[in-house]
C-alpha cells in the first residue's frame, strides 16, 4: 500500500509538468500570433525614432551632393520651431561627415539664415564625432584638445546664425546648449542663454532635451540639479507639449544602472509614467519627438508589467528604435527587440489567464 | 621642553630600528652558520655570499660603516683657501647658531641647500659635515636671505634644541639613507638584468629567433625583500616622529630669524618657491635650448646665466607672482617639512625685530671670482658628453637651438610629403610642392600621410581631417619659418623677458612676423585653401 504513494506523486508532477510545458507553448504561441507584423533586430533602424519620409528623401539627396531639398524642408517648416530644430539636426549630422554641399549651398545663399544654422549645428556634431561618446577619463588628450578647438570655432559660427536669423526663431539659441555643456560653460551663462531661449519658445522638446543634459550630473550640474529642472518644467508645461517625458529622462539617466528592478514600479514612478501617458495623448500626432517619448514609455511601462500599455506603443514605434532608452546599449536593435518580446510574452500570459 | 617625552619616544623607536637590522643580520648569519654545518661546502659557499651581498647595505646603512661614494651628491667642494669670505661667513652662522660649523662646503647646481651629516651608530656619535649649497640659491638670493638659509640648515643640528632631537634628526637621516641604498641596489640590480636581457634579446634577433621580452621582475627580489622590513619600519619610524621633525623644522626657522632677521627670512621662503620654478624655466627654454643641436651656452653660463633671466624687468614682475602665491604643500610620510605658505605665515607673524629687508648685495658676491668656480661647476656637474659640446654665445645659441627644435618639428611633415611622392629638397622647395599640392585639392591626401593616433586612423571625413589639422598646420608653420631662414634671412631672436621668435631682418617688432607667419599658414591649411599670402611672404 506504501509502494503506492510515490507512483502518485510522480504522477502527479507529471501531470502539472505537461500542463505547464502546454502552457508555455501556448503562450508562445499566443505571443507569436499578438506580436505578428513586429519586427526581427535586423530590420529596425537604428538611425531614427519614426519613419520621417521628408527626411529622408532630404538626406538622400544630400547623399548625391543636393541642398536644395534640404533649404526647402527648412523653408517648409517655418515657425513649425519642433520641426526646425528637429531638421536642422538630421541635415547637420550629415554635414559633420562632408560638408561639401553645405559650402555650395552658402556660395549661392550667403547670408541663408537655414544654411547658417546648419553650418553651426554640424560643428557642434563634428566636435562630438571627434571626442566619441565614452566618460571624459576614457577620451584622449587629442580627442578633446580637438572636441575644445571645434566647440570654439562653433560659438562664432552660432553668433553669425544669431545675427541672420529671425528675431523670433529659437532654434540658433537652443543648439547652442550643447555647447555649453561641451565647453563647462558657467550655470549664470546657460541662464543667459536660456533666457533668450524661452523668451521665444518655452516649452520647446529639444532645448529641454539639450538643457537638461547640461543639468545632468555627467555634465555641468547634479542629480539634484536634473531633477528640479525637469520637475519644474514637467509641472509648468501645458499638456501636449511632451515637458513630463523629462522627469523619467532624468530619472533614467541619474538612477536606471544602480535601482532595482521593482523601482520602476514605485507610487511616484507611476505617477510620473501616467502624467507622461497623458502627455502623449494629448499632443499633436505630428509632433516630431511624440515617438521618442513612445519609445521611453513603452520601457518603463515593460518594467512596470504594464504589458498590454506598454505593447500599444511599441507597435506604434516597431521598425525605429533611434531614441532613448536603447541607443545607450552597443546594439540598440537587439536591446529594443528583447524588452519588447518581454512584454509580449507578459501580455500573452495574462490573456491566456 | 615640551618636545621632550616625543623626542624621548623617537629615541626608543629608533632603537627599534637598530633591532629590526640586528634581527636581519642574525638571520642572516644563522642562515650561514647552518649552510656551513649541513649543506655540502660548495652551497654554504653560495650562501655565505648572498648573505654578505645582502647584508652589506644593512651595515652600510645603519651603522655607515664608510659612506660609499655612490650616495654622495655630485657637486664641487670649494676650500677654505678658494672661498675665505664663503668660509668666514658660514663659521660665524654655526657660531651664532650654537652648532659646529661644516667640515666641507659643496657647490650644487639646484635650488636647494642642505646639511648633511655622517653620523654614525644611528646618529649617536657625529660624524662629517657637509653644507651643500645651490648655486641658484647665491644667484637668486640676497646676502641676507643666503644667511637665514644656512641658519636653518645649521638650526637642525644646533645644541639649542634638546640633545635627543638632534639624535632624531640624525636618526632620520640614517633611515632613509638606509632605505635608500636598497633601492639603489635594487635599482642597480635591476639595470644590470636589464642590460643582460636586452644584449640575449639581440643575440636572438641576430641569429633569427623571435626575441623575448625584457623582464625584471625576478632581478633585485633579494633585495626588495630585504628592504621590505626596513621600509616598513622607516614608513612607521618616519610617521611616528612627522610631529616632532615638524617642530624641528619651525624650530629651525625660529633660529633663522634669530641669525637673519624674520623679514630675511620669510623673504627667502618666498623667493626659494619663485626661484625653483624659474630655474626648472631657465634650465629648460634656455641653458638645455641647443642641447638637441649640440649646443650649449659659454662657459660658466649653464648655472650662471639664470641672473640675466631674474635681471629682466618683465621677468621679475613675473616671478613677484610666484612670490606672493606660494604653493599648497604636498603631503609625504618621509617630508617633514611643514608646507612653505604655513611657515611664511608663521614667520611673518612675529613682531618685528627691526632687521628689515634693507636693500643687500646679492649672494654671489660671497664667492671670490664667481665666473671660474661656475664654470669649475659645469666640469663637476656635466656629463662629459655635454662637456664636449659647443659652446656659442646666447644669441647664436637661441637662433641655432630654435632652428634645430623647428626643423625636427617639421620632419612628420616632410616625411609625409616623401611619401606622397614629393622629392625631399630644401625647406622652401618642401613648402612649396605643399602648397602646390593644397591649390591642386590634395592638401588632405598628402595630410594623410602624417602619423595618426588609433583614434585619428579610425575617423573619416571631417573628423578625420579635424584630427589631422593641428599637425598639419604646426608643421606647415615650421616648414614656413625655416624657409623664410633660408629665403628670407629671418632668425629666432634671444629675449630674456619673452619666449624666442622668428624675426625678419626689419620686421617692426619681434611678435609681427610671427603673427604674419600663423594667418598666411591657417589660410592655406583651410578647408578652402588660399595659398597667396604664404607665397607672397616666401616671395618677399
Amino acid at each position: 500500500m506504501s509502494g503506492i504513494f510515490p507512483l502518485v506523486v510522480i504522477a502527479a508532477g507529471l501531470f502539472f509538468w505537461l500542463r505547464s510545458r502546454k502552457r508555455a507553448k501556448r503562450t508562445e504561441e499566443f505571443a507569436a500570433e499578438l506580436g505578428a507584423g513586429l519586427l526581427p533586430p535586423e530590420r529596425q533602424n537604428t538611425d531614427r525614432a519614426y519613419p520621417d519620409p521628408e527626411a529622408e528623401a532630404v538626406l538622400a539627396a544630400l547623399s548625391r551632393g543636393e541642398w536644395q531639398p534640404a533649404a526647402q524642408a527648412l523653408a517648409a517648416a517655418g515657425t513649425d520651431w519642433e520641426r526646425r530644430s528637429y531638421l536642422v539636426g538630421v541635415v547637420a549630422r550629415q554635414a559633420a561627415e562632408d560638408d561639401t554641399w553645405l559650402r555650395a549651398w552658402q556660395a549661392t545663399r550667403p547670408d541663408d539664415p537655414d544654411a547658417a544654422v546648419v553650418h553651426a549645428d554640424a560643428k557642434v556634431a563634428l566636435a562630438w564625432r571627434i571626442r566619441g561618446s565614452g566618460w571624459a577619463k576614457d577620451t584622449t588628450t587629442e580627442q578633446a584638445a580637438g572636441f575644445h578647438r571645434v566647440l570654439r570655432e562653433a560659438r562664432e559660427d552660432f553668433a553669425r546664425a544669431v545675427s541672420l536669423a529671425q528675431p523670433g526663431d529659437p532654434t540658433p539659441y537652443l543648439l547652442q546648449i550643447p555647447l555649453y555643456k561641451g565647453l563647462s560653460a558657467p550655470h549664470e551663462a546657460l541662464h543667459q542663454l536660456w533666457a533668450e531661449v524661452t523668451a521665444r519658445a518655452p516649452y520647446h522638446y529639444e532645448a529641454h532635451w539639450h538643457a537638461l543634459q547640461y543639468w545632468s550630473a555627467k555634465w555641468c550640474g547634479s542629480a539634484e540639479l536634473a531633477r528640479n529642472f525637469a520637475a519644474q518644467a514637467a509641472a509648468t508645461a501645458p499638456r501636449g507639449s511632451l515637458l513630463t517625458m523629462f522627469p523619467l529622462v532624468s530619472w533614467y539617466e541619474h538612477n536606471d544602472d544602480e535601482a532595482p528592478r521593482e523601482a520602476y514600479g514605485w507610487p511616484e514612478m507611476m505617477a510620473l509614467t501616467d502624467a507622461a501617458l497623458a502627455d502623449v495623448a494629448a499632443a499633436r500626432p505630428d509632433h516630431p519627438r511624440v515617438a521618442e517619448v513612445r519609445h521611453l514609455l513603452a520601457y518603463c511601462l515593460t518594467k512596470q508589467d504594464r504589458h498590454e500599455a506598454a505593447l500599444g506603443h511599441f507597435r506604434l514605434v516597431d521598425g525605429y528604435v533611434g531614441a532613448l532608452p536603447w541607443h545607450y546599449y552597443s546594439d540598440p536593435a537587439e536591446i529594443y527587440c528583447h524588452v519588447r518580446d518581454s512584454a509580449l510574452k507578459g501580455a500573452a500570459a495574462r490573456a491566456d489567464g | 621642553m615640551g618636545a621632550s617625552p616625543r623626542a624621548v619616544r623617537a629615541f626608543v623607536l629608533l632603537a627599534g630600528f637598530y633591532l629590526v637590522a640586528l634581527c636581519v643580520l642574525g638571520v642572516l648569519a644563522g642562515a650561514v652558520a647552518a649552510a656551513w654545518v649541513w649543506a655540502p661546502h660548495l652551497a654554504a659557499i653560495k650562501v655565505t655570499v648572498i648573505s654578505a651581498l645582502l647584508g652589506l647595505p644593512v651595515l652600510r646603512g645603519v651603522f655607515t660603516l664608510g659612506t660609499g661614494a655612490g650616495d654622495r651628491e655630485e657637486a664641487l667642494p670649494v676650500t677654505e683657501a678658494d672661498q675665505p669670505e664663503l668660509w668666514y661667513t658660514v663659521r660665524s652662522l654655526a657660531d651664532r647658531s650654537g652648532t659646529r660649523a661644516p667640515d666641507e662646503i659643496l657647490l650644487t647646481g639646484e635650488v636647494n641647500a642642505a646639511v648633511s651629516e655622517d653620523a654614525r651608530l644611528l646618529g649617536m656619535l657625529p660624524g662629517r659635515r657637509r653644507l651643500y649649497l645651490g648655486v641658484p640659491l647665491l644667484t637668486g638670493l640676497t646676502e641676507p636671505q643666503l644667511h637665514s638659509v644656512i641658519a636653518h640648515e645649521l638650526g637642525h643640528y644646533g645644541n639649542a634644541d634638546t640633545r635627543l632631537a638632534g639624535i632624531t634628526r640624525r636618526g632620520r637621516d640614517c633611515v632613509i639613507r638606509t632605505v635608500a641604498a636598497f633601492q639603489e641596489q635594487e635599482r642597480k640590480r635591476i639595470g644590470k638584468e636589464r642590460s643582460r636581457q636586452e644584449e640575449a634579446a639581440a643575440r636572438r634577433l641576430r641569429k633569427g629567433r623571435k626575441a623575448k621580452r625584457v623582464d625584471t621582475r625576478g632581478a633585485g627580489f633579494g633585495y626588495r625583500m630585504m628592504a621590505k622590513p626596513f621600509q616598513a619600519y622607516a614608513r612607521f619610524y618616519l610617521r611616528a616622529t612627522s610631529s616632532v621633525g615638524r617642530q624641528q623644522e619651525l624650530a629651525a626657522d625660529r633660529m633663522a630669524v634669530r641669525v637673519a632677521g624674520r623679514d630675511a627670512t620669510a623673504s627667502a621662503l618666498r623667493e626659494i618657491a619663485a626661484l625653483d620654478t624659474a630655474h626648472d624655466f631657465y634650465q629648460s627654454r634656455y641653458a638645455l635650448l641647443g642641447v638637441e643641436a649640440g649646443l650649449l651656452p659659454p662657459r660658466g653660463e649653464v648655472f650662471g646665466g639664470l641672473r640675466h633671466l631674474l635681471a629682466d624687468p618683465r621677468r621679475r614682475s613675473g616671478l613677484a607672482e610666484l612670490r606672493y602665491e606660494l604653493p599648497p604643500g604636498e603631503e609625504s610620510p618621509y617630508d617633514s617639512h611643514p608646507p612653505v605658505a604655513e611657515r611664511v605665515r608663521l614667520i611673518e607673524a612675529l613682531p618685528d625685530d627691526g632687521l628689515a629687508a634693507a636693500p643687500a648685495r646679492p649672494a654671489l658676491t660671497l664667492l671670490r671670482d664667481a665666473q671660474r668656480v661656475l664654470a669649475q661647476l659645469e666640469d663637476v656637474l656635466l656629463t662629459s658628453e655635454a662637456l664636449a659640446m659647443e659652446r656659442v654665445d646666447w644669441p647664436e645659441l637661441t637662433h641655432r637651438g630654435m632652428h634645430a627644435l623647428a626643423v625636427a618639428a617639421a620632419e612628420p611633415l616632410r616625411t609625409a610629403l616623401a611619401t606622397a611622392g614629393v622629392a625631399p629638397g630644401s625647406a622652401s622647395g618642401d613648402l612649396i610642392a605643399l602648397l602646390d599640392r593644397a591649390d591642386a585639392g590634395q592638401l588632405w591626401l598628402t595630410a594623410g600621410h602624417l602619423p595618426k593616433s588609433p583614434e585619428a586612423a579610425q575617423a573619416t571625413g571631417r573628423a578625420a581631417r579635424e584630427f589631422l589639422r593641428p599637425a598639419l598646420e604646426s608643421g606647415t608653420r615650421r616648414l614656413a619659418e625655416l624657409a623664410l631662414v633660408e629665403k628670407a634671412g629671418a632668425y629666432w631672436e634671444l629675449s630674456w623677458s619673452e619666449q624666442a621668435r622668428l624675426r625678419l631682418p626689419g620686421a617692426a617688432y619681434a611678435g609681427g612676423t610671427e603673427e604674419t607667419v600663423a594667418a598666411a599658414v591657417r589660410a592655406a591649411v583651410a578647408d578652402v585653401p588660399d595659398t597667396a599670402p604664404l607665397r607672397t611672404l616666401l616671395g618677399h
